[in-house]
């Protein structure tokens, strides 16, 4: 792959984009490394695609300013930037082959032909689509046009690849393969990927950082474990995983389903609350038992089904023990 | 009769009776007039070889193709700025322009001639301007002349040859543009090596519609024209009319028919015709 | 031919069936549909029997208007029968395809008299019946077994006064002398009038123009082509004068008078050569009034109808008994007025009805 070593770090400084009074970004700093996978993530209406798209130069900034390696971009045409992305949709060229749209940027630059065809090959190697180098993209399945777009983003070596929920027009079980491929990919090139989804688990599975993002501004950044173990407020608790939130002393705490122990029967010595189970679903790998606490709260437990055998009625009294560690302060508000 | 309905999807007994009717009322009249270019006056080919005998047939038939060739260059390469200019402005800016492009279909085709000859004719406003400025001495000849009926011709064939490149331009999607200037490519790049070829069924489509329409064009030519220049639509309709000559108006009728099939099927060799006229792209 | 025509007695039958109630709507629709005839045809055919007018087949505008005062209005008084329109203008084309399709739905048509030479022959038209309609009540020759001439109209022409003013152009030679009298010049496009002219330009007289010599005549044509336009509707070659596109325009001279009026008399009309042109009435085979129609020809002949016509129209009378009463004020713009009628040449419908389709696709071929 092209030596991308010393290029590819990002840095985002006091970013807004305002359209009339609306602001769809509002003060976002934000400082990406090379290298570095980092996803966007949260829902619709969070800002994150107006930050893609300020970041591959589609949309003005209105305040702040936008850096590569240190040097501002912010004046910068998207086609001079040099970043690869991967539309949401994909948006290939109908009416070329795989091979010309691969090849599109490399062509578009004037490059030898000999060149092009050396570095196509290269990249249809990459996505595994050697034998569709004759194709139309209409005649491909949407795994293989994600692919294409993915080697089209990447075929001039761009020191950032934006990519734009590039698998949300995939079902579930291909997008867990593409995942895979993806992040063997990123490992493969060391291009810095900044990735937008709205995909909990998707950013949780492939991101080195993942930043959460609520109404223009960043409610969280960190890598995945640091945000799912401690989550910062309700907002990010509750989008990334499921959570209980336990109010204690005038204190809000995040508890992960999965952190608590239920045990049949009341009285046990550690037994934080107690309750009575009003549900019972069943998921495979696990259970989640849903008990009406004493406190008139509502708890969920995630349980795995091998470790307790004992049988569990709707109905049944239950104690619910936990440590302390696993209660995550939050921030209130 | 049993291999008969096997083969015959029974659907098709509900829509004969219908496609019946199309075959007889848009057939029939195709096939009487086939029928009439070797039958009148009297059986055989004389209407046909007309063709090779009369250099003023053929000069007829020769000045419409260049006029409509002309008209439909112009107005494609019109309409295409009009139709990008519609799709890339503001709502309210579209939506202005496309109601002074529907007003102008609705304005009579003798209006809008007249109008032109107001406008440019010996006396008209631009002329007259011109003399009372004194950068003129002579009016200028826009009129009762071969440029005045391409000017008339245009105009009138502006409107139809933006909506099918309307269509196409509004059906495209805007992220392979952006696409393309990701990857590096200029505008310039982006407009011959996506835009265009995106939107070449809607140029074809609407090249094929106003080619069509300019070959059966009357009114304009013989207005503008100063009687001078006379077009096969114009012709026909005296042999019809005036003169009587029904066989030479049925020869030449067929002749402009077959010229538009030879036309569709060239097309066809090039693209899928079924892209042009809205059907989808592979 | 046969078959169209039982089916269509078959279907009047059952029109009048329909009527008395003793056959049902759906039935007689049934039966119109399975001999492919719109009911309205079968309706109008049905007039025959009560034939209570004629229905008028010309050009609409005004001389819808001027043909019910001047003639329809005398015709109800002395037949009872009403007068009714058809504005779609009586092209030989459409006369042809209206007998042929056996749907005629006009009595009468407001023709050219060479239309009668060209269609009477081929069973087109009724001959007109000279028991009713009076051969002396038009000029002569102009009386023809297949349509009479009523009115005349002429191919005269207008002159720019301010461009020519001390020595202005006469006649047909000076019309084509481009050096004597430079400018534009518009002609007739459909042939008709310009030939005669070109003739009478190259030194033809004016009776002994037929048969036409279509060779001289089109090289004479030719010689002003680049100095001439070609009108195709008496508005266009009005407006062609009036807008200032011509110096020399042809004309019908019953233009001659509005266009004399629209230029505060900077063009002038000159009626000097004039060519007069028969217009005539004829009537399409199967004319749904039948004979009736023979009454509203003989009352168009009338001497009031004839003045009210050139009132109204300013088409000149073509009864000989009328040509001594034109008003005064109309003598200059009447070709057969006592002014003018020493003046002019007469078209020969003959030539043109059998001639006609080939001059005028000679005459486009030429100017095109």
């Amino acid at each position: 792959m092209a030596d991308l070593a010393d290029t590819g770090s990002l840095q985002v400084r006091n970013v807004s984009k305002l359209f009339g009074t609306f602001r769809a970004v509002n003060n976002i700093s934000l400082d990406i490394q090379k290298g570095e996978f980092l996803t966007l993530l949260g829902p619709s209406g969070s800002g994150k695609t107006t930050l893609l798209m300020m970041i591959a130069g589609f949309l003005d900034i209105s305040e702040g300013d936008i850096a590569l390696d240190g040097s501002s971009i912010a004046q910068t045409p998207a086609e001079k930037r040099n970043f690869g992305m991967v539309f949401q949709g994909y948006a290939l060229f109908p009416h070329m082959s795989v091979r010309d749209n691969i090849g599109y940027a490399l062509s578009v630059r004037k490059r030898p032909t000999s060149e092009i065809r050396a570095r196509v090959d290269e990249m249809l190697e990459l996505v595994q689509l050697q034998d569709f180098a004759d194709r139309k993209p209409g005649q491909l399945s949407g795994g293989q046009q994600q692919r294409v777009a993915l080697a089209r983003a990447l075929c001039f070596a761009p020191p950032v690849l934006l990519l734009d929920e590039p698998l949300g027009a995939l079902d579930k079980k291909l997008r867990v393969e593409v995942q895979e491929q993806l992040k063997d990919i990123h490992r493969r090139v060391g291009t810095t990927f900044i990735y937008v989804t709205h995909d909990q688990e998707e950013a949780l599975s492939m991101s080195d950082r993942i930043v959460i993002m609520r109404d223009g501004a960043i409610e969280q950044i960190g890598t995945p474990q640091e945000l799912y173990e401690q989550p910062v407020n309700q907002f990010t608790a509750s989008f990334l995983g499921k959570s209980n939130f336990i109010q204690q002393d005038g204190k809000t705490y995040a508890l992960r389903p999965e952190k608590i122990d239920l045990r049949k029967g009341a009285g046990h010595a550690e037994a934080r609350t107690s309750g009575v189970v009003r549900s019972i679903t069943y998921f495979g790998s696990m259970q989640r038992v849903i008990v009406d606490a004493s406190d008139g709260t509502e708890i969920e437990v995630d349980i795995d089904v091998w470790r307790n055998s004992e049988a569990l009625n709707e109905g049944d009294t239950v104690d619910l023990l936990w440590k302390d560690e696993a209660a995550v302060e939050l921030q209130t508000g | 009769m049993q291999a008969f309905t096997r083969h015959i999807h029974p659907g098709w007994l509900i829509i004969a009776p219908l496609m019946l009717m199309v075959i007889a009322l848009y057939l029939g009249p195709i096939l009487n007039i086939l029928w009439l270019s070797v039958t009148d006056p009297e059986p055989g080919l004389s209407n046909y070889a007309k063709l090779a005998e009369s250099d003023a047939l053929i000069r007829i038939v020769w000045t419409t193709v260049r006029i409509c060739i002309i008209t439909t260059m112009f107005s494609v390469t019109l309409g295409y700025s009009i139709a990008y200019a519609m799709v890339h402005c503001h709502q309210r800016q579209k939506n202005y322009m496309l109601t002074l492009l529907l007003v102008s279909f609705w304005i009579s085709i003798l209006v809008r001639t007249f109008s032109w000859l107001m406008l440019l004719g010996r006396k008209g406003l631009v002329n007259g301007t011109l003399e009372n400025i004194g950068l003129i001495a002579e009016p200028i000849a826009f009129m009762r002349n071969e440029l005045g009926v391409l000017i008339g011709m245009v105009h009138y064939m502006i409107p139809y040859a933006v909506l099918p490149l309307l269509v196409s331009m509004q059906s495209l999607d805007t992220r392979v543009m952006d696409a393309s200037r990701n990857l590096g490519a200029s505008s310039t790049q982006t407009f011959w090596r996506i835009y265009l070829p995106l939107t070449l069924p809607g140029l074809v489509a609407s090249t094929l519609l106003v080619f069509i329409l300019s070959l059966g064009f009357y009114v304009t030519p013989a207005v503008l024209g100063g009687g001078k220049v006379l077009m096969v639509a114009e012709y026909i309709s005296v042999q019809l009319l005036v003169t009587l000559k029904w066989g030479t108006a049925a020869m030449l009728a067929a002749i402009m028919l077959t010229g538009v099939l030879a036309m569709l099927w060239i097309m066809s060799r090039f693209m899928k015709l079924s892209t042009v006229f809205g059907g989808a792209a592979r | 031919m046969h078959d169209r025509q039982f089916k269509k007695e078959m279907l009047q039958d059952s029109a009048q069936a329909y009527k008395k109630g003793r056959m049902d709507r759906r039935t007689f629709l049934a039966l119109c549909g399975a001999s492919g005839v719109a009911m309205s045809a079968v309706m109008a055919g049905d007039a025959e029997a009560a034939a209570d007018h004629v229905v008028m087949w010309n050009w609409g505008g005004q001389s819808e208007e001027c043909h019910g005062s001047a003639i329809g209005d005398a015709f109800t008084a002395k037949t009872g029968k009403g007068l009714k329109f058809d504005t779609s203008g009586p092209l030989e084309g459409k006369i042809k395809e209206m007998v042929d399709s056996g749907n005629v739905t006009a009595d009468v048509a407001d023709a050219d008299l060479f239309n009668a030479v060209s269609l009477g022959p081929t069973g087109h038209l009724e001959p007109i019946d000279y028991s009713v309609v009076s051969k002396e009540k038009t000029l002569p020759g102009y009386a023809l077994e297949y349509g009479v001439s009523i009115i005349l109209y002429g191919y005269a022409f207008v002159y720019d006064t301010e461009a020519y003013g001390d020595n202005p152009p006469q006649n047909w030679a000076d019309f084509f002398d481009t050096a004597k009298f430079p400018g534009m010049r518009s002609l007739y496009k459909w042939a008709n009038g310009s030939l005669e002219a070109a003739l009478m330009a190259d030194g033809v007289a004016g009776d002994a123009l037929y048969p036409l010599d279509m060779d001289r005549a089109l090289a004479k044509i030719k010689s002003i082509k680049d100095n001439s336009l070609y009108w195709g509707s008496g508005s266009e070659a009005h407006s062609m004068v009036v807008n200032g596109e011509v110096s020399l325009g042809m004309v019908w001279q019953n233009r001659g008078r509005n266009i004399e009026n629209d230029t505060d008399g900077r063009y002038k009309l000159v009626n000097n050569q004039a060519m007069a042109m028969p217009g005539a009435y004829i009537v399409p085979k199967g004319n749904p009034a039948g004979a009736a129609v023979m009454d509203f020809i003989a009352t168009a002949q009338e001497v009031p109808a004839q003045l009210a016509l050139l009132d109204c129209l300013g088409m000149t009378p073509s009864n000989p008994e009328a040509f001594g009463q034109i008003p005064e004020d109309q003598q200059p713009y009447a070709i057969t007025s006592a002014m003018n009628i020493d003046k002019i040449v007469y078209n020969d419908p003959d030539w043109w009805g059998k001639n006609g389709g080939d001059a005028v696709n000679a005459f486009l071929e030429a100017i095109s």
